[in-house]
């Protein structure tokens, strides 16, 4: 069993929520990436999730377009974040890591993918493939990562279903129309989605997208198997990037977890 | 329109192995739609109707096949052809696009509309359509090229379109298209896209190629009437390959046509400082297709270089990527050097001020010539005016107004 699937199971026996904290690898630089996610796990994130730079991130709102911008500056690609996990997994080798990126890239680093050298990535979730497909569909064949989906609030009931059927790991319930950072929540239409979603799935249903506060992540915690926070630790890690003193997102972060507990 | 002429796109919007549909998941369903709103109207024959009427009372079309005499005599060989997209309503092709997406807006009861532009022509074809019809329009344009293309911004504003310079990335027209998808992924329920290229997710590729036939359809028609033949060649440029796609999709089919699209060469494909990805790039993914594309060793899209707004595009439409790989059509690129002296010539030769992205075909005529004798008949796709362009090659010239 992989990481993220054994956490999953764990977390749901112990009738907990699952904590997701993103960041984007390379930003503000490598070494700090590292550092950045050993602070995230510390404070009580369950799962990290890497996000792999783009020139064209079409679904991400402004913070974490910047952010891909500024990793982009330090020549980060999906080499470089094999050896920003490997470094991470000197120290931990329990807490899952998903990468978060989009098709192009992935398919330049086939090889990479199919190696996972010392199996240090547990899944993958590709933000522009259809939900039905998954890496192997475009010849990167890794039986060991598995692949998670995206369900939004414009998925039809018909789609739904074979999106659940296919996504392994948990499914990333968007719980809004937009891009990554936005506030338009609509509680009511994300209950109802999720509580179809479970109808078909074997696997957790996580919320993601526009999540800032406690508030909004208990809601939604309320509703899911768990939260999953982007755009506000990646501003923090953009506002701090000078002093590098960023025990506000440690206080942060240990605030979601105790909000959704 | 030209429809189900040869097979392409497969029923999951490939084009042999280019093409397809990758956008985030929010979008999958918009996209749905749209095809099925598309397959259920075009060959309805109200829909066929309103299309044609509005493209012959409001573009003024069909454009004329016109021979260019001094061009002709400047190569001393074959007959040049011209045919007129320059002399549609708006000043391009585009609008003919526009025209046909419009309607299907409007049967989705769509009010609100967006749309991406390099060098504004897309823009204001979009903001003219959507006037027409009184739908509030939002346009997306890279902060250099609302720099570059001033007037077409301009224009725009005029129509009662919204502008949005985006300043992200490159500040291009790639970037142009990012930020609408952003928009579309924000307001997915009451918008409706309009892609101004045959690039994009599928159904864009296909609808707007199909749009766009109507230029190859009175070319097959004007070449029987006009010289009794099938062309031996025709040209155009390419950016994301709309007005090519147009011209050259009636003539798949006709084989005795050789079919050229002219890239932006920039500083000159061997520089690395062009947008010429069939010349120069692999299959990738961006916006939405898997298509040629330039990009590095690490899946990252390059930076582009060219002088024409138009094709600043490091992508291309993926119905072009097939018809290189089947060896149907040949793909070349000219220098922005060669695009300027042919924008100056054609001006001076013709009495027709080339836009900027159409200069790059005229320019590619200098080679193509050599291979033909008096009697073969060469059409080059005057894409667009150059009216747009003034400032910028002003500025190239040193001069100032």
């Amino acid at each position: 069993m992989n990481r993220l699937t054994k956490k999953l199971t764990n977390l749901k026996k112990e009738n907990k929520k699952a904590l997701v904290a993103y960041l984007v690898a390379g930003d503000p630089d490598i070494e700090t990436t590292v550092s950045l996610i050993k602070l995230l796990v510390d404070s009580g994130a369950d799962i990290i999730e890497i996000g792999v730079p783009f020139t064209d991130p079409i679904a991400e709102g402004p913070i974490i377009q910047k952010a891909h911008d500024r990793a982009l500056a330090n020549d980060v690609s999906l080499k470089t974040i094999y050896d920003i996990v490997n470094k991470f997994r000197d120290f931990d080798n329990e807490t899952p890591l998903v990468l978060m990126g989009y098709l192009n890239t992935f398919l330049s680093h086939k090889k990479l993918i199919e190696e996972n050298q010392n199996n240090a990535i547990d899944s993958i979730l590709v933000v522009d493939i259809p939900g039905e497909l998954n890496l192997a569909d475009y010849g990167i064949t890794n039986e060991t990562i598995n692949t998670i989906s995206l369900i939004s609030p414009t998925t039809k009931k018909d789609r739904i279903q074979s999106i659940a059927k296919n996504s392994s790991g948990f499914i990333y319930y968007v719980t809004l129309r937009g891009v990554t950072g936005a506030s338009n929540l609509d509680v009511k239409e994300i209950n109802t989605n999720i509580d179809e979603i479970k109808k078909h799935a074997s696997v957790p249903v996580l919320a993601g997208f526009g999540i800032k506060s406690e508030e909004d992540a208990k809601l939604l915690a309320d509703c899911s198997d768990g939260v999953i926070i982007g755009s506000s630790i990646v501003q923090m890690i953009e506002d701090d990037s000078q002093t590098k003193e960023f025990d506000r997102i440690g206080a942060y972060i240990t605030q979601i977890k105790q909000a959704i507990s | 329109m030209t429809t189900n002429k040869h097979n392409w796109p497969d029923k999951d919007g490939f084009f042999g192995e280019y093409g397809g549909k990758f956008v985030p998941e929010t979008l999958m369903h918009a996209l749905e739609e749209l095809e099925k709103t598309y397959n259920n109207f075009k060959d309805k024959p109200e829909f066929k109707e309103q299309f044609y009427k509005d493209l012959s009372e409001f573009v003024g079309r069909p454009s004329p096949l016109y021979f260019a005499e001094r061009l002709t005599n400047h190569y001393r060989t074959g007959s040049i052809w011209l045919k007129r997209e320059d002399l549609n309503h708006t000043g391009a092709h585009k609008i003919n696009n526009t025209i046909g997406q419009i309607l299907l807006a409007k049967y989705m009861g769509k009010e609100r509309i967006i749309a991406e532009t390099g060098a504004g022509q897309h823009g204001v074809a979009t903001a003219t359509v959507a006037a027409r019809l009184g739908l509030e329009c939002h346009i997306y344009m890279g902060a250099e090229d609302v720099q570059r293309q001033s007037l077409n911004v301009y224009r725009m504003k005029l129509l009662g379109a919204q502008v949005h310079s985006v300043e992200s990335g490159s500040a291009t027209l790639k970037d142009a298209l990012n930020e609408a998808l952003r928009d579309w992924v924000t307001n997915v329920d009451n918008t409706y896209y309009i892609i101004g290229s045959v690039t994009g997710p599928h159904p864009y590729p296909m609808i707007v190629r199909d749009f766009n036939s109507v230029v190859g359809e009175e070319v097959v028609a004007q070449s029987k009437d006009l010289f009794n033949d099938m062309p031996n060649a025709i040209v155009a440029c390419v950016g994301g390959g709309s007005n090519a796609m147009g011209i050259f999709y009636p003539f798949i089919d006709i084989k005795e046509t050789r079919l050229i699209g002219v890239e932006a060469g920039g500083e000159g494909v061997e520089t690395g400082e062009h947008a010429a990805p069939l010349n120069d790039g692999t299959p990738g993914v961006l916006h939405g297709a898997l298509s040629y594309l330039m990009q590095n060793d690490s899946g990252q899209v390059k930076a582009t270089k060219s002088v024409s707004a138009g094709l600043d595009y490091p992508g291309v439409g993926p119905e072009h990527s097939l018809l290189k790989d089947s060896g149907r059509a040949e793909y070349v690129a000219v220098t922005d050097k060669a695009a300027l002296k042919a924008f100056h010539e054609v001006s001076e030769l013709e009495g027709i001020i080339p836009a900027l992205e159409t200069a790059h075909a005229f320019a590619y005529l200098d080679v193509l010539m050599k291979d033909f004798d008096s009697s073969a008949n060469i059409i080059v796709n005057v894409s667009g005016r150059g009216d747009k362009d003034i400032n910028t090659v002003a500025e190239i010239d040193g001069i100032k107004f």
